[in-house]
C-alpha cells in the first residue's frame, strides 16, 4: 500500500512548528514516531497535504522530573521512559503501562505524545480503504452508518491507549502549544469521549508535554491489561490503578482509571471515594470493581466479546488493587 | 531399508547439519521473489471485487488505460481459461469472467511503472455489478435451492464423500460407552512472513520466465500453459527462495496468473507483490470444519466404533477441496486399530476465499475432534486417557480398514518418550486445580501415493552431474521453502558419495535446468525426492565405482566411498581420491551423468472405492505429545507451560531441521487451539491483519520439548519419513485436553478463548456443580 | 510531490539519493538501493520484519519516512556481516536453526544484535522480551532462542540457564 502524496516539514524549535501549525492547519499533522500515522495513511485514513515531523525537537524529548514533578516531552520514546530508571520507582503505574505498549520495535519509535493522542480503535475503520468502500465506509469516515451500533449517531471508535489511564490515575496535566502561546489542562479534559472526535486539541495546536505533580512520586500503582498475545496487540481491556497507602494500610488517596472499554480513557470516579481511609478488604476491592463496570462501556469494536471485557475490567480492577495494597504491606 | 544402506557409520546422514542456504538468508543475499528487480519492471495491482456475490455485467477500462503510466488492463476475457490444482475441480480464473464469487474475488488488474499508477489505475477501473444473494455459513450453503455459486455444483456441495469400513452398528452395539458431540473449528490462515509474490518477465522468442513464491513450481508451469495458451515448453518458472508456504502457496495464486497475463499483454516485466490483505484474501488456509462425532469404546478401553459426519467450509472455489475432505475421513481413524468406521464428509462451497490445503492438510480439525472425545470416554470409562491410546495401537506391519498400508509404526515410542518425559503418572489428575496435562496423538503421510494428475510417471527425478572440476552437481525439482528440503539432498548426495557437503552444489526449481518433482506439499519431498536423490547418487557412485574397480583391479562390490576417497573395504591404502576417482571415470565413461526417480509402489497406492486414492502414502509419522497448562479460572487465560512432543521421522536425516519442523508444527498448533481465528462477518474477513490475526509471539508462545523417535521405514530414505506436518494436529487437542484436566470443562471449539472457557465455567456454577479446588480429579469433583 | 535529495547513512556509507518525502525508508533501503535484506511482512507495523538499526537501536523502517533519518545511522541486515565475516548473530542464526525459511530472519539478527550490545549476558525471559516484536511463522521460536545462545556464548559470556529459565509469564493462580 503507498502513500499519499505529502510534503515534510522538519521544524528546528517548537515555536517554528507552531507556526507551521498555524500555516497548514487542518492540512496538516503531526508526526513523531511513525507506528500509529503511517499505517493509517496506508489505509488512507487521512491524507494530510503537510507532516510536521517533530521527532529532532529535543526539547520535546526530555524526561524531567523537579520540585514540580515530572515532566516528559511529548517526543520522548516510549523505551526511553522505560529505561528512565526512577520513573518507575517513583510512578510505577507508568512503567507498568508503558511496558505492555506493542512491542520493543514499536516503543523504540512511539513516543508518549503520540500514546496519548492515539487514533481510536474500532474493526470497521482500522482497515484499508478496499475495505471500508466494500461497506460503504462507517461514520468515523466516508460513511453515515456506524456497524458497532447501526442506528446510532455517535461513534463508539474505542481508545486504545495503555498510558493513557495510567497518566489519569496520576491525576496527569498536559501541556498544549501553538502560535498563540502555551496552555495546560487536565488530562482528563484531553478526551472528549467521541470515537470521531477523540481529543481537545485545535489544528493549529500541538501536545508538547504531560506533567505529573510531585506530590504523586512515590504513589503505589500498577496496569493490568486485556490482550491475546503478550505484546504487539492493542488493549481489549485495560485497568490502571495508583494509590497512596499510609503506614498503617489505610488507603489516602486514590485513582482507577480504565482504557479500551469507551472512546476514551476514563476515570472510574466513584472509586477514589470509596477507597480513601479504608484499609483493604476483598469485599471493598469487589465493590470498587464494581462499580468500575459501570464506567466501562465496550461494544463490538474488537476481536473479544463486550461481555468478556467488562468481565476483566472487574476482575482486574480488583486484582490490582490488591496488588497494590499487597506491594504497600510488604514495604511496610 | 533402501538397498545397499546400512544404517551404521553414516559421514554425514544423522547429523545436525545447518541449512545450505543459511548463509545467504543470514547476509541478506538471498533473492525472495519480491526482491527481484529487473530493468523496466511494471508493477502490477489487482482490482477485487467489493461484493461477496455478484454477477459482472461490464467493466470500463478505458480512464485506466488512458492514465499515464498504465501499460497494460486486464480482465477475465485476457485469460478466459479456467484452472484448479485438481482436474476435476477447475472453476477458477484468475480474473472473474461472469460472477465475482467473494469480498476480494479478482476483478481485473493492471500493470504501471509504479505502484502508485497502478494504484490509481484501479480507481479509475469501472465495474457494474449485479448483487446475488450470498451463502457465508456451510451448513445454511447446502440447503440452498438455486442460485449456486456454481452453477454445475448443485445445492452448493462441491463434493461429498461416504465411506463405510468394518460393521459400525455392530460396533456401537459392543461398546459400554459411547460419546457423540459436535466439534467447531474456526479458520486459520498459514500467514507465512513473506507475502505471495510473482514477477512474470516475457523474453525474447515470446518466451515467459516466471519467478515465483510457490511450493509447486511444476503444476504453476502446467497452468500457466493452460491460462495464458502458451506451450509449457515457452514457459520456464523459477523458484526463488521462499518464504515459508505451509500450503498457502501450494496451488495456483491469482497473483501468479494475473502477472503472467499482464507480462504477455504489455511484453514488459511486470511484478505483483501482495499486500498483507490480499494475502488473506488470496488464502487457501483450513477451512472452518464442523465435526459431528460419535465413538464407542469398551469398558477395557478398546475402541469399537467411529462416526463422523464432517462439514468444510471450502469458500467459493474448489481448489484442493476434495482430498481435503478425503484426507479427514481417510487419516481420521488410521492412527489405531479401529475395525468399523463410518465416515460421511462435506466440501461446501460459500462466498468467502477458498480454503486450502495448510499444514497437516485435512487431518487437523478432525484429530482435535477424536483426541478430544477419546479424552472424555477414558474419562467416562474411568481408565488413564495414555493408557486408552496404548490400548488402540496397531500391529504394524499392517493394512488399515480403509485399505492403508503401515510399513512403519513409531507411535508406541512416542507414546513411551511423552509418557516418561513428561512425569505423567504424577502430574495426571493430581496437579492443583487451574493447572493441568494433556495428551494426543496425530499422524500424517510422507507425500500422498497417488499424485494429483493420475499418470505413471515418476512424482520426482533427480540428476546429477559431474565433470572434471569433481564437483557433485545435484539438479532436482523439489522446493525448498525453509523445510530443509536443498539441504536433505545434498546430505544424501555426500553421504552417498562419500564425499563433503561442500563439493555438492544444488540446482532446484528451476523447469528449464531441473527434471520434475511435483512439489512441496503433504511432506512428500523427504520420503520422494529424497529416495530420488538417494536413486541418484547410487546411480553416480556405481559408475565410478566400475571405473576404478577396473583400474583397480577388483569387483566393484568391494569399494566404499568415504572421506573424498574411493578405497577397497577391507584394504583401505588400495584406492584414489575422489578427484582421481573423477578423472578415472570421465575416461571410462566419457560422460558422468546419473540419475534417480522415484514412484511409490503399488501395493502403498490403497484401496479402489470411491475416494480411495487420497489418504495413501508410502509411509507415515507419528506424533505423541503432552501439554502442561495453566487456566486462570477468573480470567478463562490459558498459559501453555510446556508441550513435549515425540515425532516418528523414520530417520532423522538432520536432527537439526527435524527439531525445527516439530518445534514449528506445535507452535502452529498452539496458535490455532488458543488464538487464531479469522473472523467473518457476512463474508468479509474482520481481521485480515498479522496485528488483528494474531499468530503467536515469543512471550505466550510455550516451551517446546521435541522428541525424536525413529522407526527406520523400510522403504524411506535411510529410513526417513515426513516431519513437517505431523505434529501439528496433536497439539491442539493435546492443549484441549489439559485445560480439562486442569479446571474440568471441555471445549469442543477452537480457537479455545478466554471467554469460552469462562462461559463453560460458569455453566458448570449454575448447575450446580461448584469446583473444589485442590481435588484430585476433574470428574471427581463433585 | 517533487523529490528532494537525501543523504542517508547506511552501513557505515553515505548514499545520496533523490526521494519523494513520502518514500518509506523500507523502501528506499529495498527499492532504491538494493539493500533488499529488510523485508516487508505485514502492513500495520507489527510484524518486525523490516527492522533496522538507528543509531544502535532497531527499529521498523516500514515506518520510518526516510527523510526523516538523514542524520542516523543505519545498519541493515547487510551491515551486519557477510559471507566470510558472519557476525556471531549471524552465525548462530545460521547453525542452530534459526533461520528456516529466512524471511523473518534479518529483523530477528536486528533485534538480537541490540539485545547483545545492551546486555551481553540475558536470560531466556530477556531474550523473549527483546524479540517480541518479531513475529516468525516457522521456527516456535526454540531454535531462534538457541540460536541467539550460540551468539551470546561466542559474544564471550556465557550464560548457562538459557533454555531451563522457566517462564514467569504463568498467570497467578489463586
Amino acid at each position: 500500500m503507498s502513500l499519499p502524496q505529502f510534503r515534510i516539514l522538519q521544524p528546528l524549535t517548537l515555536d517554528e512548528a507552531c507556526r507551521m501549525l498555524d500555516e497548514h492547519g487542518s492540512e496538516s499533522m503531526i508526526i513523531a514516531g511513525g507506528t500509529d500515522v503511517i499505517p493509517n495513511l496506508q489505509m488512507r485514513l487521512f491524507a494530510p497535504r503537510v507532516l510536521i515531523d517533530i521527532k529532532p525537537l529535543r526539547e520535546l524529548a526530555k524526561i524531567e522530573l523537579s520540585r514540580d514533578g515530572l515532566r516528559i516531552g511529548a517526543a520522548a520514546t516510549l523505551t526511553h521512559a522505560l529505561e528512565t530508571p526512577w520513573l518507575g520507582e517513583k510512578f510505577p503505574v507508568l512503567s507498568s503501562a508503558i511496558s505492555t505498549i506493542a512491542g520493543p520495535l514499536q516503543r523504540n519509535m512511539g513516543t508518549i505524545g503520540g500514546n496519548l493522542c492515539l487514533e481510536t480503535r474500532c474493526r470497521w475503520y482500522n482497515q484499508s480503504k478496499f475495505w471500508r468502500q466494500s461497506l460503504g465506509g462507517c461514520l468515523k469516515k466516508d460513511g453515515d452508518i456506524c456497524h458497532v451500533a447501526p442506528g446510532g449517531k455517535f461513534c463508539w471508535a474505542a481508545w486504545s491507549g495503555d498510558s493513557a489511564p495510567a497518566f489519569l490515575a496520576l491525576g496527569a496535566e498536559v501541556e498544549i502549544a501553538s502560535a498563540a502561546g502555551t496552555r495546560r489542562i487536565p488530562l482528563e479534559k484531553f478526551y472528549k469521549n467521541d470515537g470521531k472526535d477523540r481529543i481537545a486539541l485545535a489544528r493549529n495546536e500541538i501536545l508538547t508535554a504531560v506533567h505529573v505533580t510531585a506530590s504523586m512520586s512515590g504513589r503505589r500503582g500498577v496496569y493490568h491489561k486485556l490482550r491475546v498475545r503478550d505484546s504487539i496487540d492493542y488493549p481489549l481491556a485495560g485497568v490502571a490503578v495508583a494509590m497512596d497507602v499510609d503506614s498503617t494500610g489505610v488507603c489516602r488517596d486514590a485513582r482507577v482509571a480504565l482504557s479500551a472499554v469507551n472512546p476514551a480513557p476514563m476515570l472510574v470516579r466513584a472509586a477514589a471515594e470509596s477507597l480513601i481511609g479504608k484499609k483493604w478488604s476483598r469485599e471493598l476491592a469487589e465493590e470498587i470493581a464494581h462499580v468500575a463496570i459501570r464506567t466501562g462501556k465496550p461494544l463490538t469494536t474488537s476481536g473479544s466479546t463486550p461481555v468478556y471485557r467488562r468481565d476483566m475490567v472487574r476482575v482486574f480492577t480488583r486484582r490490582a488493587l490488591e496488588e497494590v495494597w499487597n506491594s504497600a504491606q510488604q514495604s511496610s | 531399508m533402501a538397498d545397499g544402506v546400512s544404517q551404521n557409520g553414516f559421514s554425514i546422514i544423522g547429523k545436525p547439519l545447518a541449512m545450505a542456504d543459511a548463509v545467504a538468508k543470514v547476509t541478506g543475499i538471498g533473492k525472495y521473489a519480491d526482491d527481484l528487480y529487473v530493468p523496466g519492471m511494471l508493477i502490477g495491482k489487482i482490482l477485487h471485487s467489493p461484493h461477496p456475490h455478484a454477477r459482472i455485467r461490464s467493466i470500463d477500462t478505458s480512464r485506466a488505460e488512458a492514465l499515464a503510466g498504465v501499460k497494460a488492463v486486464a480482465t477475465g476475457n485476457d485469460a478466459r481459461n479456467p484452472y484448479g490444482i485438481l482436474p476435476i475441480g477447475h472453476d477458477e480464473r484468475a480474473l472473474a469472467l461472469d460472477k465475482a464469487r467473494y469480498i476480494g474475488d479478482n476483478v481485473a488488474a493492471v500493470a504501471a511503472t509504479s505502484a502508485e499508477i497502478a494504484e490509481q489505475a484501479l480507481d479509475l477501473l469501472r465495474v457494474d455489478y449485479e448483487r446475488l444473494p450470498a451463502w457465508f455459513d456451510p451448513e445454511e450453503s447446502m440447503k440452498a435451492e438455486s442460485g449456486w455459486i456454481h452453477e454445475q455444483r448443485p445445492h452448493n456441495i462441491e463434493k461429498e464423500y461416504h465411506h463405510v469400513f468394518g460393521d459400525p452398528e455392530k460396533g456401537f452395539a459392543e461398546a459400554d460407552f459411547v460419546a457423540e458431540e459436535r466439534y467447531y473449528a474456526g479458520e486459520v490462515n498459514q500467514a507465512a512472513m513473506e507475502p505471495h509474490s510473482t514477477l512474470a518477465i516475457w523474453e525474447p522468442h515470446d518466451r515467459l520466465t516466471v519467478h515465483s513464491s510457490t511450493q509447486v513450481p511444476f503444476y504453476l508451469h502446467r497452468t500457466i500453459s493452460e491460462v495464458c495458451e502458451m506451450p509449457m515448453s515457452q514457459i520456464r518458472v523459477i523458484k526463488p527462495l521462499i518464504g515459508g508456504g505451509f500450503g498457502g502457496k501450494s496451488e495456483i495464486i491469482p497473483l501468479e496468473v494475473a502477472a503472467c497475463v499482464l507480462a504477455k499483454k504489455s511484453h514488459k516485466p511486470v511484478k505483483i507483490t501482495y499486500t498483507r490483505e490480499e494475502v488473506f484474501l488470496a488464502h487457501r488456509g483450513r477451512p472452518i470444519t464442523i465435526v459431528y462425532l460419535k465413538v464407542g469404546i469398551t469398558r477395557a478401553g478398546k475402541i469399537t466404533a467411529v462416526q463422523a459426519r464432517v462439514i468444510q467450509d471450502g469458500g467459493a472455489y474448489c481448489g484442493y477441496g476434495p482430498v481435503t475432505v478425503l484426507y479427514s475421513g481417510a487419516l481420521l481413524g488410521a492412527i489405531y486399530d479401529i475395525a468399523n468406521v463410518r465416515y460421511d464428509g462435506f466440501r461446501v462451497l460459500t462466498n468467502k476465499p477458498a480454503c486450502g490445503a495448510m499444514r497437516g492438510h485435512g487431518t487437523v480439525n478432525v484429530r482435535f475432534a477424536f483426541e478430544s472425545m477419546l479424552d472424555q470416554l477414558a474419562h467416562q470409562a474411568g481408565l488413564d486417557p495414555l493408557e486408552v491410546r496404548r490400548i488402540n495401537l496397531l500391529k504394524a506391519p499392517c493394512i488399515t480398514a480403509n485399505s492403508l498400508r503401515v510399513t512403519s509404526y513409531g507411535l508406541p515410542e512416542c507414546i513411551e518418550k511423552v509418557f516418561e518425559r513428561s512425569n505423567w503418572k504424577e502430574k495426571k489428575g493430581k496437579l492443583p486445580y487451574g493447572k493441568g496435562v494433556g495428551v494426543a496423538c496425530s499422524h500424517y503421510v510422507s507425500g500422498a501415493a497417488n499424485p494429483i494428475v493420475r499418470s505413471n510417471m515418476p512424482h520426482t527425478t533427480v540428476h546429477i552431474k559431474i565433470d572434471r572440476d569433481a564437483a557433485v552437481t545435484v539438479y532436482t525439482g523439489a522446493s525448498e521453502i525453509g523445510q530443509g528440503s536443498d539441504t536433505m539432498q545434498i546430505q544424501i548426495a555426500a553421504e552417498v558419495l562419500g564425499v563433503g557437503v561442500n563439493r555438492i552444489k544444488l540446482v532446484a526449481a528451476d523447469t528449464e535446468l531441473t527434471p520434475i518433482d511435483l512439489g512441496s506439499y503433504s511432506s512428500r519431498v523427504t520420503f520422494m525426492a529424497g529416495n530420488a536423490c538417494l536413486n541418484a547418487a547410487k546411480d553416480m557412485r556405481d559408475q565410478i565405482f566400475a571405473a576404478v574397480a577396473k583400474k583397480l583391479g577388483c569387483p566393484p562390490a568391494d569399494l566404499v566411498a568415504k572421506n573424498d576417497r574411493i578405497a577397497h573395504s577391507t584394504d583401505s591404502a588400495k584406492g584414489v581420491s575422489f578427484d582421481e576417482a573423477v578423472a578415472i571415470a570421465l575416461e571410462f565413461h566419457g560422460a558422468l551423468v546419473a540419475r534417480g526417480t522415484y514412484a511409490p509402489p503399488e501395493s502403498a497406492r490403497g484401496g479402489n472405492f470411491r475416494g480411495a486414492g487420497v489418504g495413501p502414502s508410502p509411509a507415515y509419522s507419528y506424533s505423541a505429545q503432552v501439554a502442561e497448562v495453566t487456566v486462570d479460572p477468573e480470567t478463562g487465560h490459558v498459559h501453555v507451560d510446556k508441550i513435549i512432543a515425540a515425532h516418528d521421522c523414520g530417520k532423522a536425516l538432520n536432527p537439526l531441521t527435524v527439531e525445527g519442523q516439530i518445534e514449528g508444527s506445535v507452535y502452529m498448533g498452539f496458535g490455532q487451539a488458543l488464538q487464531e481465528d479469522m473472523v467473518w462477518q457476512d463474508g468479509r474477513l474482520m481481521n485480515p491483519s498479522l496485528l488483528e490475526y494474531r499468530i503467536p509471539a515469543t512471550k505466550e508462545n510455550p516451551q517446546i520439548d521435541s522428541i525424536v523417535v525413529e522407526s527406520i521405514d523400510p522403504e524411506g530414505p535411510f529410513g526417513a519419513k515426513e516431519a513437517g506436518e505431523g505434529s501439528l494436529a496433536a497439539t491442539i487437542p493435546a492443549i484441549a485436553n489439559a485445560i480439562y484436566d486442569a479446571v474440568g470443562v471441555r471445549i469442543n471449539s477452537v480457537p479455545i478463548t478466554p471467554d469460552k472457557i469462562l462461559e463453560a465455567l460458569r455453566a458448570r456454577e449454575k448447575a450446580g456443580q461448584r469446583a473444589e479446588t485442590n481435588s484430585l480429579t476433574p470428574e471427581a469433583r463433585p | 510531490m517533487d523529490k528532494q535529495l537525501i543523504r542517508l547513512r547506511i552501513n557505515g556509507e553515505v548514499h545520496e539519493i533523490a526521494l519523494s518525502p513520502n518514500r518509506l525508508l523500507l523502501d528506499a533501503l529495498r527499492e532504491d538501493l538494493g539493500f533488499t535484506g529488510s523485508k516487508r511482512g505485514c502492513d500495520d507495523s507489527s510484524c518486525g520484519c523490516c527492522a533496522v538499526l538507528v543509531d544502535g537501536t532497531p527499529m521498523l523502517s516500514c515506518v520510518a519516512l526516510a527523510a526523516s533519518y538523514e542524520n542516523c545511522k543505519i545498519t541493515t541486515v547487510e551491515g551486519l556481516g557477510g559471507p566470510g565475516n558472519l557476525d556471531s548473530v549471524q552465525e548462530g542464526f545460521a547453525e542452530m536453526g534459526g533461520a528456516q525459511c529466512g524471511y523473518c530472519t534479518p529483523g530477528f539478527m536486528i533485534a538480537t544484535k541490540a539485545l547483545l550490545d545492551r546486555n551481553p549476558n540475558p536470560t531466556l525471559d530477556e531474550i523473549r522480551e527483546a524479540l517480541s516484536g518479531n513475529l516468525c511463522r516457522c521456527t516456535g521460536y526454540m531454535q531462534i532462542y538457541e540460536s541467539v545462545k550460540y551468539a551470546l556464548e561466542r559474544h564471550g559470556s556465557i550464560s548457562s540457564s538459557v533454555r531451563e529459565t522457566p517462564s514467569t509469564q504463568a498467570p497467578a493462580v489463586r
